[in-house]
């Protein structure tokens, strides 16, 4: 069949969905660092509480976004049947609502020991009611008694948000730049690195002790070995999308082209965090500021890399 | 077992538009806005010079063997009957958008709150659409189980749009499918498409 084709990008998930999934990505992946943190490097009362918060804030926020933009809000009831990825196995959306759902159960449920014994929730109208509930009370002690296994169901469902934002977009067969395993492997990566940058922000500007100093440089070195694997997964996306389909090609175009890709994300998104974190490994510095600078643009990247990717994916129409 | 699919010869669509106004009126789409019908007739110049030609090319759902609007959909609203053709349960569907993005025919549209509001003003008491939804063709379903054929196949003026069976080989579309000069769109992306398409730019030249 000869047809003349013509390239269209889409309009249907904007922005929002780009937000979508960046708290998605960010949330999980600070709740899983905080809590194998907690497991396996030092408890950190601070660090949990502040992972589960923003793994419970953000994706809130994220799922709301995507909620408000449903066409028929009832029918969202059909996705919340702990069931719904049984029964639709191939729909990662199906996927991605339970491990939402779960995270945010779990961690809960791993911070709320912590909560019960922090100044903030116990002088809180009504959650420190709520704290002090008999059978609130019990669950913590069951929570502190298998303390590993409630954090680890909290990981592996935060991973699998984290997972999931890519290979949500690796389901749409049509567009080259989505459909292809780069692109969970480069959503993994950027949510781990976001979350790195987030909690080295909240650590140099609200948490402030010194005692953490061993966790603040593993953060940083993790950061940089994630930003490095975030630049050559990139690499090869130049090269696949530049010479690959028409589809792809076109989305090279649109990306490789644009200033706010080219200097925004990878520039001032990755390198330039890069290089401030490299400074910091070999050198060290004399003040946080770069490190807290690194992280502010490693978050701004991270959003970025995903509004970038929802508006550069070409459909090729036969028509 | 039947296996229903479309055959559109490229060479005598004229470009009326009839299957458009008949597939509205048949499924009470938004007429309102062109961009949420269930099949469009692109209208498409090619050559250069003084060796132009217009192309009308009707597209629709292409109701996939293998849908990945099904697969992607997480509420299970889209469904494919034994019959072959993909289905929407409308009071399933929660309107995501996925169907839409995995779509590779462009062949997903979004019915709002305000188009239904809409639909009951301009549809009147007729109207049978009880919510928003992402909606598709759907070979006009209702009708072929009472063995009539799609309202746009009904209507065709030249005959382009052919509606048949497949797994029935004296049927003049399984047998256009069979000996090649029907083909489908885009078939290397794996969605196994029931709609083909009998080219005119060929006999052009």
């Amino acid at each position: 069949m000869d047809v003349t084709m013509t390239y269209s990008t889409q309009d249907l998930w904007t922005w929002w969905l780009a937000v979508y999934l960046y708290t998605g990505g960010l949330g999980a992946a600070t709740l899983a660092v905080t809590f194998l943190t907690d497991m396996y490097l030092k408890p950190h009362r601070n660090l949990v509480l502040w992972g589960a918060g923003a793994g419970v804030v953000l994706l809130a926020l994220g799922s709301a976004m995507l909620f408000w933009h449903l066409l028929h809000h009832v029918a969202a009831i059909y996705i919340l049947n702990p069931l719904v990825f049984v029964l639709q196995p191939h729909a990662w959306i199906a996927w991605g609502t339970q491990f939402i759902i779960w995270m945010m159960v779990w961690g809960v449920l791993y911070a709320l020991p912590y909560a019960r014994v922090t100044s903030l929730f116990k002088n809180m109208p009504v959650v420190n009611k709520v704290l002090e509930w008999d059978p609130v009370i019990k669950l913590c002690d069951l929570v502190t008694r298998f303390h590993k296994f409630v954090g680890w169901m909290a990981v592996i469902n935060g991973v699998g948000v984290a997972v999931y934002t890519g290979l949500l977009l690796q389901s749409f067969p049509a567009v080259a730049l989505w459909a292809n395993p780069g692109v969970p492997l480069l959503f993994t990566v950027s949510a781990f690195s976001t979350a790195m940058a987030f909690l080295l922000l909240i650590m140099y500007t609200v948490i402030k002790d010194a005692a953490d100093e061993k966790i603040r440089v593993l953060y940083e070195r993790i950061d940089l070995v994630l930003i490095s694997t975030e630049l050559v997964i990139l690499f090869s996306f130049f090269f696949y999308l530049q010479r690959g389909s028409e589809s792809a090609m076109r989305s090279w175009e649109l990306l490789f082209t644009d200033l706010g890709w080219l200097i925004g994300f990878i520039g001032f998104g990755l390198i330039v965090p890069f290089l401030l974190e490299l400074k910091g490994l070999v050198k060290g510095w004399t003040s946080h500021v770069p490190i807290i600078t690194a992280s502010v643009l490693v978050l701004m990247g991270g959003y970025l890399l995903r509004h970038y990717f929802m508006y550069a994916g070409v459909y090729a129409y036969p028509w | 077992m039947t296996h229903y699919a479309m055959v559109i010869n490229l060479n005598t669509c004229v470009g009326c538009n009839a299957c458009m106004a008949a597939c509205a009126m048949e499924n009470q789409t938004p007429v309102w806005d062109t961009h949420k019908w269930r099949t469009y007739v692109h209208d498409k110049e090619i050559g250069v010079g003084t060796d132009v030609h217009r192309r009308f090319f009707p597209r629709l759902c292409n109701h996939c063997d293998n849908p990945p609007c099904m697969s992607v959909c997480p509420t299970g609203a889209t469904y494919k009957k034994a019959n072959g053709i993909v289905m929407v349960n409308q009071d399933q569907c929660m309107g995501c958008g996925a169907c839409a993005m995995a779509c590779p025919y462009h062949a997903r549209v979004p019915i709002t709150y305000a188009d239904v509001a809409k639909g009951r003003e301009f549809y009147g008491s007729d109207y049978r659409r009880t919510g928003p939804s992402m909606d598709k063709c759907s070979f006009c379903d209702h009708r072929v189980e009472k063995g009539l054929p799609p309202a746009c196949v009904e209507t065709c003026v030249g005959s382009a749009r052919m509606f048949g069976d497949l797994d029935n080989p004296t049927d003049p579309v399984a047998q256009m499918v069979a000996s090649g000069v029907a083909r489908p769109l885009m078939p290397h992306i794996g969605t196994r498409p029931n709609v083909f398409y009998i080219d005119d730019l060929k006999w052009r030249g």
